[in-house]
């Protein structure tokens, strides 16, 4: 079965469905996106759900608020049947230590110049809005009201019915197997399920998109990197925000189904893409909770799970087009945080793509960042 | 498939039986265990070292005839209901078959019920000799029956007498909108059934996009159902579909037993 269209996506996770959407709602036509499982199989269907705009660098600041933006209307826009569960629970990152508090206080005060309303908080005011936390050991912490929580895998299927409402295509279970070229242009990509023409590519496969790339020739500077997710019997609401440690490396949420979902960077992960469960987690990752909120203890875990980080050298997403092939762009890098930037990950690739004016600054995250030196280093993730 | 059904096929049935002239002997367990999953209650139990040492806690059990006297502590630990015993000394013409029954009401000493097989289809009629639930079998019943000699590599399960279980693939006749398919998560059958047609037709994507078999029985309950209705809609036998990632929870932890984990293994080598 052969196919022609003008813009081929290829990776059915949030990023594909958000760029997808975004190129037709800029006016694009005939888009396909191509899936290798179903909607979510990869980093989406295994993210931690959370939605944050307190970041250290501005650009990270502004694209995640242009997405929290988005997401606030996100639900009428997108006309989806479903909920998204996009509950503005809070973000509260704790602060243990003099270097976190001077980091954190130049990040709020950047953020509230970027219109982000992010706060500190002392230890008293923190357990406020959080009775359990074990302030003990901190010196406070930031918190910032706007951020929460959201469904991945309603929000991927509220992108992708939006996507097919507006005139798009989804081909699910659809293996990229090569990429064809001809005067340094693309010309389409083979599949197992036939050819399809198509002269604009855009690789949105995130932990996967090293393999994409070098499908394209092109050799991207990423790695994927198992991370281990933990997750409790559902519980009556006690938890508003997400509670998030950089230096005590944890981070953990009440969903507002009422399960607990805890995650932290374990060393020497493997860098494979392979997700299968690290036995190491569950007790480093509990420790870190029971530490921080006791309340928690008698709580039992139901799973865990194992899911990728695309990681970029200064933990930055890339959006880039390509200079050889011409038309194979590149949305990938997220190191993290493609969930919660989805929107912008599909507005600045589709103005990209179709030559519009730049909403946001995504000219510097172009991947020749890398060799010029002009770094995004973000300070703050998990 | 075994994976996708739940039915060990005959050769499976037939590689964990003892060899006849043990079971001539005298009563002793069966271990219909196939799948490797970190679970060793069996082994712990048995005060005779019958099933021997495992070397990984994922290991299969492996029962030492010679050893093991059919005593039965092991049947109620397993979790899955994996176990039974068979006692071919009962009689001339009738062996003892003790199951692991936690269904309610529990039969009576002296009621005839409907033996059953692997699939749930009768097998025989059987008198039930003897009834055991105590409190150190932790709500895992033991009923004996009696039945005829031919028929111990077939009788797995029972029913009430006269009232024959739906064979499992026609379970979805027309039930009615309220049936619960996932009891953690509340999802009925009509719920089910609209996902179905709205294109989600694999476990994975029905268990993201509802949050089915995610619960604290983390499918173990629903997802045989899903399939059966899979089955329908698509025309598909079980065995061609997925389960999805399977993960059963023997016993839920709490976040305290997991962290303090390091700690007792300290202990441990001291």
């Amino acid at each position: 079965m052969n196919k022609t269209a003008d813009i081929c996506v290829i990776g059915g996770g949030i990023s594909g469905v958000a760029i997808g959407y975004f190129l037709l709602k800029n006016g694009a036509k005939n888009v396909l996106l191509l899936e290798r499982g179903h909607l979510a199989y990869g980093a989406t269907g295994r993210c931690g759900a959370g939605i944050r705009q307190q970041w250290g660098t501005e650009l990270n600041c502004v694209i995640s608020k242009y997405s929290l933006d988005f997401f606030e209307t996100a639900q009428d826009e997108l006309q989806y049947n479903g909920d998204i569960e996009f509950h503005q629970t809070g973000y509260m990152l704790l602060i243990s230590n003099e270097r976190e508090l001077e980091q954190m206080k130049k990040n709020v005060a950047l953020q509230n110049s970027l219109g982000i309303d992010s706060q500190l908080l002392t230890c008293e005011d923190a357990r406020q809005i959080v009775p359990i936390l074990n302030t003990d050991n901190l010196l406070g912490t930031a918190f910032c009201q706007k951020d929460g929580h959201l469904n991945p895998f309603h929000m991927t299927q509220a992108f992708a019915d939006a996507f097919k409402r507006l005139g798009g295509e989804i081909m699910t279970y659809t293996d990229v197997t090569g990429i064809t070229a001809a005067n340094g242009r693309v010309t389409g990509i083979t599949t197992n399920k036939g050819f399809i023409a198509a002269e604009t590519v855009v690789n949105a496969a995130v932990g996967w998109a090293q393999e994409i790339a070098g499908i394209a020739g092109l050799d991207l500077p990423l790695f994927s990197e198992r991370h281990n997710i933990m997750v409790t019997e559902p519980v009556e609401p006690i938890l508003g925000p997400m509670i998030m440690s950089f230096s005590l490396n944890l981070y953990c949420q009440q969903t507002p189904h009422g399960s607990f979902l805890m995650g932290r960077t374990d060393d020497a992960q493997p860098r494979d893409l392979r997700m299968t469960s690290y036995s190491g987690f569950p007790e480093l990752i509990a420790q870190s909770v029971v530490n921080v909120m006791p309340a928690l203890k008698n709580l039992r875990v139901l799973r865990q799970w194992a899911g990728l980080y695309n990681v970029s050298p200064d933990n930055a997403a890339i959006y880039s087009a390509a200079s050889d092939p011409k038309g194979f762009y590149t949305a990938a890098g997220f190191s993290g945080h493609g969930f919660m930037t989805s929107p912008a990950t599909g507005q600045s690739m589709a103005e990209m793509i179709l030559g519009l004016p730049p909403t946001l600054p995504w000219q510097r995250m172009d991947v020749s960042r890398f060799d010029s030196g002009e770094l995004l280093l973000e300070p703050s993730v998990v | 498939m075994l994976i996708n059904t739940g039915i060990p096929t005959k050769e499976q049935v037939l590689s964990v039986f003892p060899p006849a002239e043990r079971l001539e002997k005298g009563p002793v367990a069966v271990i219909e265990c196939f799948q490797r999953i970190p679970c060793n209650p069996c082994q712990t139990a048995c005060r005779r070292g019958a099933i021997k040492p495992f070397e990984d806690i994922s290991d299969l059990p492996v029962i030492d005839g010679d050893k093991c006297n059919g005593c039965g502590l092991c049947v109620s630990m397993c979790p899955g209901l994996a176990i039974m015993v068979v006692d071919m000394s009962y009689s001339k013409d009738k062996a003892l078959v003790k199951l692991p029954y936690e269904f309610a009401p529990l039969p009576k000493e002296g009621d005839t019920v409907t033996a059953l097989d692997r699939e749930g289809k009768p097998v025989c009629d059987a008198e039930v000799i003897k009834v055991l639930n105590t409190a150190a079998m932790d709500k895992t019943p033991v009923v004996s029956l009696a039945v005829d000699k031919e028929f111990i590599y077939g009788v797995r399960h029972f029913g009430s007498a006269g009232v024959p279980p739906a064979p499992y693939n026609e379970v979805s006749s027309q039930p009615d909108d309220i049936s619960i398919i996932c009891r953690c998560n509340d999802i009925d059958i009509k719920q089910l059934h609209d996902l179905i047609a709205q294109g989600f037709t694999s476990i994975d994507e029905i268990k993201r996009i509802s949050r089915l078999g995610m619960g604290p029985c983390q499918g173990r309950n629903c997802v045989p159902l899903v399939l059966a209705e899979l089955s329908c809609a698509m025309g598909k036998n079980v065995s061609e579909i997925s389960p999805g990632t399977y993960r059963p929870v023997t016993r839920s932890v709490s976040l305290a037993a997991i962290a303090a984990y390091s700690e007792s293994k300290e202990t441990l080598n001291e």
